[in-house]
This record gives structure tokens, C-alpha cells and sequence, in this order.
């Protein structure tokens, strides 16, 4: 797609849908830096990158995913910047995690714990801390599919990573959050 | 009755609602008869209702002041725009903007475009390590592959695969002609990422069984035949480039395809 000609670059209804996921966005920023402070810092780094690109957006996509395409780029940047290639580590442990055989031991219990009980029980906070404890990439893929509904497609591209390994890492993930879950509201509870 | 290895990726997509009606049946009848499978797939279906359910709860609003900020950025973008040429490329951004990007995979399906931007995220030495781990390595992705086109539906005609080989991988190649001839149908090409660089990665289908071609460029293998997680690999190497047919069918069946397509492939 050629750039649009002329300026102002930013219309106002791209201003406005833009800023209709502030609230995901930071969200996801929570999520990515774990401190409110550097969450802010990224959330506007990620706006300003999109107003400054926003010629290059492509009216009739999805300008959310596409925020978030930037978000998580912008992440991965400053990660590479401070030099703790975390994206390049923790890869290959999700890579091995997520081909490593699914859990058995205690997720075989599982077929005895109904949904609705672990439903029930589990309240927001520990919900959230639990998904907190995850190792990055899963809790990324986690929460981007679970709270924030993207397709398997959006998430592949945000993070740069096959749809197999997003997958696997939602899959991963979860197990993870099971075994945890159920550990603090145990079966007999 | 398919085995857990075939019904283990399409456990996610499953819970996700992402299957279509053949494959969640198949999910449905092997996990009646499965326990293992069947914890896996309720342990899984158990938070992904849990975080649904409370995904308003954990959807907790940005602070006011952000938001303000957010929205001078706007009119910033802007005054900056005012001063300078037109762009045309923008690496500060980190991401391959829209226009490139359809330009450069547009021949490809969802499921190719998705992976072609990764760097260096994966560093998987697959070069320096032996023809089997290889192959694991390869199978793994193949059983992926395999999932995900069942999602996607993927299937895509000579041209454009030959098309993405070229934009991809600077491959400039023929696939092998009129491979129903061999019992084969075309489905699809996807760039993988194993090794230093990317691999080829290209699907067909053989009596109902998917057959992956991978091509890994500035590699040499010696010509072998090895079998792993079930599946059978067939290596072997023209010029700098190593190729690896596998599928999960009988040696002589994988031997056949592949000495079809080194015949063939130009």
C-alpha cells in the first residue's frame, strides 16, 4: 500500500479508534512489564510509533491487533536494548516446555475436578497472580487469547511465532495455571 | 482410533471452538475412551472458562493521566509529519508495515505470512546437530504444520508456492511436475524456522497423509534414511541445500516419494 499523500497523518477517527484500546494495551503492558510505571512507558512509546505510522495502517484491518503487533514489538526492542535477549531465552525453554509430553501426575486428577468446582472457588486476585507467576511467553499467549480474544492468527503475528507455537503455548500455559489453580483450592476442598 | 500424538494439537484449538465438526469428533470419540486425554482437555476447557469468566474482573481500565498523554501523542505524530519528506521505510518501528508485507508474502496463505518476519527469536542450531535430532526436530514441526493447516484449511497452487520460495528464500525452483501421478497433492508452503536461517517448508498430501518437503539452505547431509517419533525422514543433499522428505507412512512409501521429488525438483 503507497503512503497517503498530504497531512494531517493521524485523521481524527484513526485517533479515536487508536485510543479505544488504551485500556488492553496498558493491560497487556501490565502483563508484559509487570510495573505500572514501565507499562505506561510503553504503552506510549507504542502510540506514538502508531501515529507516526499511522499512513501505513491499512483502513479495514484490525487497527486493535495492529496496536498490538506494535506493543509487543516495542517490548521486545527494549528488551534487546537492555541487553537480556529474554525473547531469544525464554523461546527455547518454551520451545522444549511446549514439545515436552503433556502433563500427567497431578492433571490426572483432573478428570475429577469439575470445571464448575475450580469456577467457584477461584477468585480474580489469585486468577490474576496465578497468571502473573507464568513464565513470559505463556502468560503472553494466555492472555491475549483468553481476556483480550484474539485469533490464533493475530497472536502469531504480534509475537512473531508460528500458529503451532501459539498453541502450544496457550496449551502450555493453561496446564500450568490448572496445576496451579487446583493447588490452591485443592479437589477435596 | 487416532493415537494422543495425532489428537495432542487439536486439543487447543478444541477448546478454543477453532476445530472443524471432522476433527472435533475425532477429538470427542478419542477422548471418550482416553483419560489421559480426556484431564489433558478438561484441565485446559477449566481455565480457559475460569479466565473468560473473570476476564471483565482482570480487564482493570487505564489511569486517567495515560490517557491524556496518549492523546497528545496524536497532535505530536502530527507536527512531526509536518516537517519531513515522506517515508518509506520506518525501522525505528519494529514491525514490517502492511503494504511490504502483503507485497512480499501476498502469493502466501494466513498461515505462511504469519512466521516470515521472525529473526533471530530462534536459535535452534539445527545445522550442527545429528541427522536425527534433525528429524525430530523437523517431525515436531511437521505434526504443527499438519494441525494448523486442518484449521486454516490451507491449500495453495504451484505458482504461488513457487512464488513464496523465491520471496522467501531467493529459491528459485520448480516443483516437481504432476505429482498426482505419485498418488501426491500439493496443499501448501510454509517458511519454518528451524536453524540459523529459515527453512522451506512445503505440504502434500499422500493417501490422506500429510507429506512435508523441507528445504534448509547452506546445509550438507549425507544421504540417509531415518526413522523417528514414528515417522520416517528421508535426507538428502543437491548443492548447498539439504533436503528432508518425511511422513508417517511405510519406509519404502517415503523412500518412493522421495526419489520422486530428487528426480523432479528443479
Amino acid at each position: 500500500m503507497a503512503p497517503r499523500k498530504g497531512l494531517p497523518v493521524v485523521s481524527p477517527a484513526f485517533e479515536t479508534e487508536a485510543l479505544a484500546s488504551l485500556d488492553s494495551l496498558y493491560r497487556a503492558a501490565l502483563r508484559l512489564t509487570r510495573r505500572p510505571a514501565d507499562a505506561e512507558d510503553l504503552v506510549q512509546e507504542t502510540y506514538l510509533k502508531a501515529f507516526r505510522a499511522a499512513d501505513q495502517f491499512e483502513p479495514g484491518t484490525n487497527l486493535r491487533a495492529w496496536l498490538f503487533t506494535i506493543l509487543h514489538n516495542t517490548a521486545r526492542n527494549r528488551a534487546r536494548d537492555r541487553a537480556r535477549d529474554t525473547v531469544a531465552i525464554d523461546s527455547e525453554i518454551v520451545d522444549r516446555a511446549a514439545d515436552a509430553p503433556p502433563p500427567g501426575g497431578r492433571s490426572a486428577g483432573a478428570a475429577e475436578t469439575p470445571e464448575s468446582l475450580l469456577l467457584r472457588e477461584t477468585l480474580a486476585p489469585e486468577l490474576q497472580a496465578a497468571i502473573d507467576a507464568l513464565p513470559e511467553a505463556f502468560r503472553q499467549a494466555v492472555w491475549l487469547r483468553d481476556v483480550e480474544e484474539f485469533s490464533y492468527a493475530e497472536i502469531a503475528e504480534m509475537l512473531s511465532i508460528p500458529v503451532g507455537t501459539v498453541m502450544s503455548r496457550i496449551s502450555r500455559g493453561r496446564h500450568m495455571l490448572f496445576d496451579r489453580l487446583s493447588h490452591l483450592r485443592p479437589v477435596n476442598a | 482410533m487416532p493415537n494422543c500424538q495425532i489428537i495432542d494439537p487439536l486439543v487447543t484449538p478444541f477448546v478454543d471452538d477453532e476445530l472443524p465438526d471432522a476433527d472435533r469428533r475425532l477429538v470427542e470419540d478419542h477422548v471418550r475412551v482416553c483419560a489421559p486425554c480426556h484431564s489433558r482437555l478438561v484441565a485446559e476447557r477449566a481455565v480457559h472458562t475460569i479466565i473468560r469468566a473473570r476476564a471483565e474482573t482482570l480487564r482493570a481500565p487505564a489511569p486517567e493521566p495515560l490517557r491524556a498523554r496518549c492523546r497528545e501523542l496524536a497532535a505530536r505524530a502530527e507536527s512531526e509529519a509536518a516537517t519531513r519528506s515522506p517515508r518509506v521505510k520506518t525501522p525505528w518501528l519494529g514491525f514490517v508495515p502492511r503494504g511490504a508485507w502483503t507485497s512480499r508474502v501476498g502469493p502466501l496463505a494466513l498461515a505462511a505470512s504469519l512466521t516470515i518476519v521472525v529473526g533471530s527469536a530462534f536459535v535452534i542450531q539445527a545445522t550442527r546437530r545429528s541427522e536425527i535430532v534433525l528429524a525430530a526436530e523437523l517431525t515436531a514441526d511437521h505434526m504443527k504444520c499438519l494441525a494448523m493447516n486442518r484449521v486454516l484449511g490451507t491449500h495453495q497452487d504451484p505458482a504461488a508456492v513457487e512464488s513464496s520460495m523465491i520471496s522467501g528464500f531467493g529459491w528459485n525452483m520448480h516443483l516437481p511436475e504432476a505429482p498426482e501421478r505419485e498418488g501426491m497433492e500439493l496443499v501448501g508452503s510454509r517458511p519454518c524456522l528451524y536453524g540459523d536461517g529459515k527453512i522451506a517448508h512445503i505440504m502434500y498430501r499422500h493417501e490422506g497423509n500429510t507429506v512435508s518437503l523441507f528445504m534448509l539452505p547452506k546445509t550438507s547431509r549425507a544421504q540417509q534414511l531415518v526413522r523417528v517419533l514414528g515417522h520416517e525422514a528421508a535426507i538428502w543433499c543437491v548443492g548447498n541445500r539439504t533436503f528432508v522428505l518425511l511422513a508417517r507412512e511405510p519406509r519404502r512409501e517415503v523412500e518412493r516419494m522421495a526419489s520422486y521429488v530428487k528426480a523432479s525438483l528443479q
